[in-house]
């Protein structure tokens, strides 16, 4: 007796793979999709709340607390868009303070107590952050030391740096720039200008452009993107650099409109930044990234915030507002898919029992 | 007569065989050691078993063989508890497993050694054993290396008990599982492609120790691909193809040849592609050259493959070859010179890449494919330029790519937008190569290409090398699988040692032919293992405790300088204040460490302090109750430590994000409970806080007795083991039955707790309700616990380094009004010294073995990942 009798069995298929009806993974991966990086929730919800507030504070929509908030939501959402460019690379950037702060001062201490032409302290506010997001990047990128400690520990240098140009007191920003913060082109803010300019170029080069996919890429998986040839290292610095130039565009264009800038007034604004990205939907492990969504986060983030002042709330509560805000979102992304999930996998297996 | 029909016949024969007169059978009505029944599972688009049937008896030696992606592997996890098939029957030694759990399997008596075997890296061996068969058996922690040094001493292999896995080689890791598995007397034993990374005298000392085993009377089923391997060890065989099993059979009633015919289902024409040698398209010019080609693992391999030709990689795992290959594909450094067309390739994945070398990698989840992009784009992310017309990526066009690659390469897909994710493994491996043909490689290398993949992709994927050959590209395929290497390869070439020893052509390319060739060629590999008086000093520096040593010795040398300036700086008064400044370091450190030791973050330590005085400003003032204002700091401390935990672990959001919101809702809260300073802290209490024996605080006594009571904790108590284990690998923990999700909200709840005297000390030292001061206690906390060398990823760290950290921390702060400096430093001083040390210790730790670790894992994963 051998194996190689013969018998009157149709030739095998080659493939085991059957036919499965959108699966519970599918199903999942989808829903995954659509939640991160995508701007439709947070559009929709900015929406609503623009049409709730004049019901719980009358007159918040007119044009005067309108044009206060918007200076405000501007320079977020710029925050914010460098806070997203770091947590597409898997990062958390922990020296917004630090940077804001920077730019800040540069911008106003060096014309007052150097005696520097205010607009070339601006250009210099906003190299000196990008330097120092680059040396960020670096150290995440070339060093490999967790983003977490690196950008932790940039922000004390950035602190200690910010105390030593200022010689530990604020200085009031240059009546140029202040006249230029507060100014409105075509009735419109020019830091709302700034930002809507800023923020629609920097979407779409994140979005569209080569670098903005091979960024995506190196997010996602920094060993696959190697893999297809891309240098993961000089987008990892390029990220944190430009992500510097945005903080630093934020201090400066605050500077300007607050007039004289606190030294630390960045302080108050690591935790939106980061509200803003997770609420603009992007994933926090690295990759989806949706500049547009953080900015219009950023609006809601602040009209929030206004809505909450005129009701009477104090900043300390406001604090605690935004904590809840940030992790019922949070929570909101990790259990909907969850949910949906299980809800799928129950269907699947009713499925299989009638059968 | 067809090879189908033959197979059928087979099955039949193998039926009679069980029947009548398995060889070393005994009785029919005999218990089965391992008897699967009816057994199906279905993963998402693929039918990976279906109705198979399994029956081991006490003392055979069982194999189970089979192609890559034949079900081998999965039918063992079924077997052994790991995953839920969705019908059929399991039972051991008799009794039905009722429910898929591992840890009942083990109880029934089945053990198993896996191909990726459930290891916690930075755990020692004799931990890993201990945690493995249960503290019981090993008698207590305690005995565990002396326990673990005795199972290990027949294998003879100079494991040292006390060494951290991580730093054992392959093959020693292996014996560690084999070691621990065979300490659980088991009844049935199932072994994993347990040869693939031994040499032949090691696969030898595992022959004889199985036969030990079963002349106990226990069953082994072992998993190998390896013909010969599997000719020699089994009493029977049973043969797995696109999961239904083919047939088992007396081992001697089958030759090679059959069970090759068995395991591939066909002849190895209708699976394999005709070979460029035989059909003459194989060219003249020498494409791709290595020449002296040197670097970790592998030296001084030069060698040439033709346009049109595809060469084969193979040898004993560990020898180099994935090294090797990954060195062509510029993913790692390397000496000596690339040259593709005759033209030296430069340094460097991009290059590599620029030069037409395309690496499809063996991991394919980690490094093929960007999992949560869409088809498309991963369809064509390595020519992204080609769909950009300047610099501007034109999403029709990727688009249209995708659809023609999915059309050409029978991709099953709903389409190009859905994320790769949702795909099969052998279509995800399709997309792959579909990006690697859309690069028209020059140089093709392919590491396990079909590992994982199902049978109908397999064939596919054969062809597509074949064509990526045919169209002039040099092929490298690296594969432990012998009859692909036979199927496939013109040439194969042996490497051992980092060396190419062998070369096979033509007819020589025999599965048997590369095995034994492969297994011959290792004899005993060179062990790492010997000791250099400098490897020593690395070993040591690498070490939990080397850093303790080095900031005692910098916190020293730093005073003396100091004072050697400025001699008030050892006065009675300074060094007071340097040990009562410190007090809240030590605290705040320890509780920081533990988050991070289980790979968790906690940046709210230090509002949470702040959030605590203002709490006690309220009761512990004069004419207070000093009770209720301890309780109340007791309760907050409790509160915010289980809700960092409950976000953390119950709701799986990343620490850093969940401790964030806590940071910022500590310091709303402290803010609205005191806008400004008030609540004056009793005076009598904040002395007693202060008390001290001659110019030490007993508060920082204290701190000292407790980070030693907590390192003893970590290295002989249970809590410690599995707080290290969750911190270095939690999804293996889970498997070694560890409750994850648990100890880590522990590791929240005793961070908190440790922050409450951290805020006893501040309360008396600013003696008023301000939560601000505690602010800066975040990073302090992060500074003392980088500087002590604590991995951020967690699992190993010293509290006594934590101790000398805080201690050179403080010193740092308190030098600069000594030396003159300005307000400056104090915010400089610590960053630097956070980086520096971060990246000291990062430079330090890359000398060692490479570790492929997830990167982020500072984002917890819920625990329980099978």
């Amino acid at each position: 007796m051998t194996i190689a009798d013969r018998s009157p069995r149709p030739p095998e298929t080659s493939t085991t793979s059957v036919q499965v009806p959108p699966s519970a993974r599918t199903a999942d991966a989808v829903w995954r999709r659509a939640l991160s990086g995508s701007w439709v929730p947070i559009t929709l919800a900015t929406l609503a709340l623009f049409a709730v507030s004049p019901v719980i504070a009358p007159g918040s929509l007119d044009a005067a607390p309108l044009l206060s908030m918007l200076p405000f939501a501007s320079v977020l959402a710029i925050a914010a868009a460098g806070q997203t460019l770091v947590v597409q690379q898997r990062g958390l950037d922990l020296s917004v303070p630090g940077m804001i702060a920077l730019g800040a001062v540069m911008a106003t201490a060096l014309p007052q107590q150097y005696g520097w032409n205010p607009w070339a302290a601006v250009v210099a506010a906003l190299l000196g952050t990008t330097a120092f997001g680059l040396l960020n990047g670096v150290v995440v990128g070339r060093l490999r030391i967790p983003p977490l400690v690196a950008t932790l520990g940039m922000n004390a240098v950035l602190l200690g740096t910010v105390f030593a140009i200022a010689n530990g007191t604020p200085s009031g920003a240059a009546d140029e720039l202040n006249r230029f913060a507060l100014a409105r082109t075509f009735g419109i803010p020019n830091t709302l200008l700034i930002a809507v300019v800023a923020i629609a170029l920097a979407a779409v080069v994140a979005h569209r452009s080569v670098v903005g996919h091979r960024l995506s890429a190196v997010g996602v998986s920094e060993a696959a993107a190697s893999v297809v040839g891309i240098r993961v290292g000089s987008y990892q610095v390029a990220a944190y650099g430009l992500a510097g130039l945005c903080y630093g565009a934020a201090g400066v264009l605050l500077a300007g409109y607050t007039k004289t800038p606190a030294l630390f007034l960045g302080d108050q604004y690591l935790l939106p930044t980061v509200a803003a990205v997770v609420l603009g939907g992007t994933a926090l492990t690295g990759g989806i990234a949706s500049i547009a969504a953080s900015a219009v986060a950023a609006l809601f983030l602040t009209q929030l915030g206004q809505l909450l002042r005129s009701v009477g709330w104090p900043d300390a509560l406001q604090l605690i507002a935004q904590a809840i805000v940030l992790i019922l979102v949070v929570l909101l992304r990790e259990l909907v898919p969850v949910l949906l999930r299980r809800r799928a996998t129950r269907r699947l297996a009713a499925q299989a029992v009638s059968r | 007569m067809t090879d189908t029909e033959s197979i059928t016949q087979a099955e039949a024969s193998s039926e009679r065989a069980r029947r009548a007169d398995g060889p070393t059978a005994g009785p029919v009505d005999q218990p089965s050691a391992l008897r699967l029944h009816g057994i199906t599972k279905t993963f998402p688009g693929v039918r990976a078993l279906s109705d198979v049937a399994l029956d081991v008896v006490p003392g055979e030696i069982h194999a189970l063989v089979g192609e890559n992606g034949a079900g081998k592997s999965t039918l063992m996890a079924v077997a052994s508890g790991a995953l839920a098939a969705d019908e059929g029957l399991v039972s051991i030694a008799g009794t039905v497993l009722e429910t898929a759990s591992p840890d009942e399997a083990r109880r029934l008596g089945l053990g198993i050694v896996r191909q990726d075997p459930a290891v916690l890296p930075d755990l020692t061996v004799a931990e890993n054993m201990a945690i493995g068969v249960g503290y019981r058996r090993v008698g207590g922690l305690r005995r565990a290396v002396a326990w673990a040094a005795a199972q290990l001493e027949p294998w003879g292999m100079g494991i040292d008990p006390t060494a951290r896995v991580a730093e054992l080689s392959v093959e020693q890791r292996f014996i560690v599982e084999i070691a621990k598995a065979l300490a659980l007397d088991p009844r049935v034993l199932i072994l994993d492609e347990p040869t693939e990374h031994l040499s032949l005298e090691e696969v030898q000392l595992l022959f004889r120790r199985v036969r030990e085993v079963v002349a106990g009377g226990a069953a082994v089923v072992y998993i190998s691909h390896r013909i010969p391997e599997v000719k020699e060890i089994s009493d029977r065989i049973t043969v797995l193809r696109d999961g239904r099993v083919r047939g088992t059979f007396p081992t001697p009633e089958v030759d090679e040849s059959q069970i090759i015919e068995l395991v591939v289902g066909r002849k190895l024409e209708a699976v394999f592609p005709e070979k460029g040698s035989v059909a003459g398209t194989v060219g003249e010019a020498e494409r791709l050259q290595l020449v002296g080609l040197s670097g970790a693992g592998f030296h001084e391999v030069s060698l040439a493959v033709r346009a049109g030709e595809i060469i084969g990689l193979a040898g004993v795992q560990g020898n180099g070859q994935a090294e090797l290959v990954r060195a062509i594909a510029g993913q790692q450094p390397s000496t000596g010179e690339v040259r593709i067309d005759g033209r030296r390739v430069g340094r460097g994945g991009a290059a590599a890449a620029a030069a037409g070398v395309v690496y499809v990698p063996a991991d394919r989840h980690r490094e093929g494919v960007f999992l949560p992009l869409s088809v498309g784009e991963n369809i064509s992310a390595a020519t992204l330029d080609e769909v950009a017309p300047a610099g501007f990526v034109r999403e029709r066009r990727v688009l249209a790519r995708a659809r023609d690659m999915i059309e050409r390469l029978s991709i099953k897909t709903p389409g190009p937008r859905v994320p790769v994710a949702a795909l099969s493994g052998g279509n995800q491996q399709k997309v792959v190569l579909a990006r690697t043909l859309l690069a028209r490689p020059r140089v093709l290398v392919a590491e396990e290409p079909t590992q994982r993949v199902d049978a109908g992709a397999r064939v596919d994927i054969y062809r597509i090398l074949r064509e990526a050959a045919d169209d002039g590209a040099a092929v490298v395929v690296l594969s432990s699988d012998g009859v692909e290497l036979e199927g496939l390869c013109d040439r194969v070439l042996i490497l051992s040692r980092g060396e190419v020893v062998r070369e096979l052509t033509g007819d020589e390319v025999t599965e048997s032919a590369i095995a034994t060739a492969a297994l011959t060629a290792t004899t005993v590999r060179a062990r790492e293992s010997v000791e250099h008086p400098s490897s020593r000093v690395r070993s040591w520096l690498r070490g939990d405790h080397a850093p303790a040593v080095a900031l005692a010795a910098v916190f020293l040398g730093l005073g003396v300088a100091v004072a050697a300036v400025n001699p008030a700086y050892f006065s009675a008064f300074n060094l007071n204040t340097l040990l009562f400044m410190v007090a809240p370091l030590l605290f705040v450190g320890a509780a920081q460490q533990v988050v991070v030791l289980g790979s968790g973050f906690d940046l709210s330590v230090g509002p949470l302090m702040g959030f605590l005085v203002v709490l006690a400003s309220y009761w512990i003032v004069d004419g207070g109750n000093l009770y209720v204002g301890l309780g109340l700091m007791l309760a907050g401390a409790l509160g915010v430590g289980a809700i960092n935990g409950l976000l953390v672990t119950r709701f799986a959001i990343s620490p850093v994000v969940a401790t964030l919101a806590m940071f910022m809702a500590l310091q709303g809260l402290y803010l609205q409970l005191r806008s400004t300073p008030g609540g004056v802290i009793f005076a009598p209490v904040s002395e007693l806080i202060q008390a001290r024996v001659g110019v030490v605080p007993i508060v920082t006594i204290v701190g000292v007795v407790l980070l030693v009571a907590l390192e003893f904790a970590l290295r002989r108590t249970r809590w410690g083991v599995q707080l290290r284990a969750v911190g270095s690998q939690d999804a293996a923990a889970a498997r070694l039955g560890i409750r994850v999700r648990l100890v880590r909200f522990g590791s929240y709840v005793v961070a908190s707790l440790l922050v409450l005297p951290a805020a006893v000390v501040l309360m008396a030292q600013i003696g008023i309700g301000d939560g601000r001061p505690s602010i800066s206690y975040t990073l302090s906390s992060v500074t003392v616990v980088v500087l002590a060398g604590t991995s951020i990823f967690g699992g190993r760290g010293s509290f006594i380094a934590v101790l000398a950290a805080a201690f050179l921390v403080q010193q740092i702060l308190n030098v600069s009004p000594f030396l003159g400096l300005s307000q400056a430093w104090s915010y400089w001083l610590p960053g630097v010294v956070t980086l520096a040390a971060a990246g000291l210790y990062a430079v330090l730790r890359s000398g060692g073995r490479p570790r492929r670790r997830r990167r982020g894992a500072a984002i917890a994963s819920p625990g329980g990942v099978a």
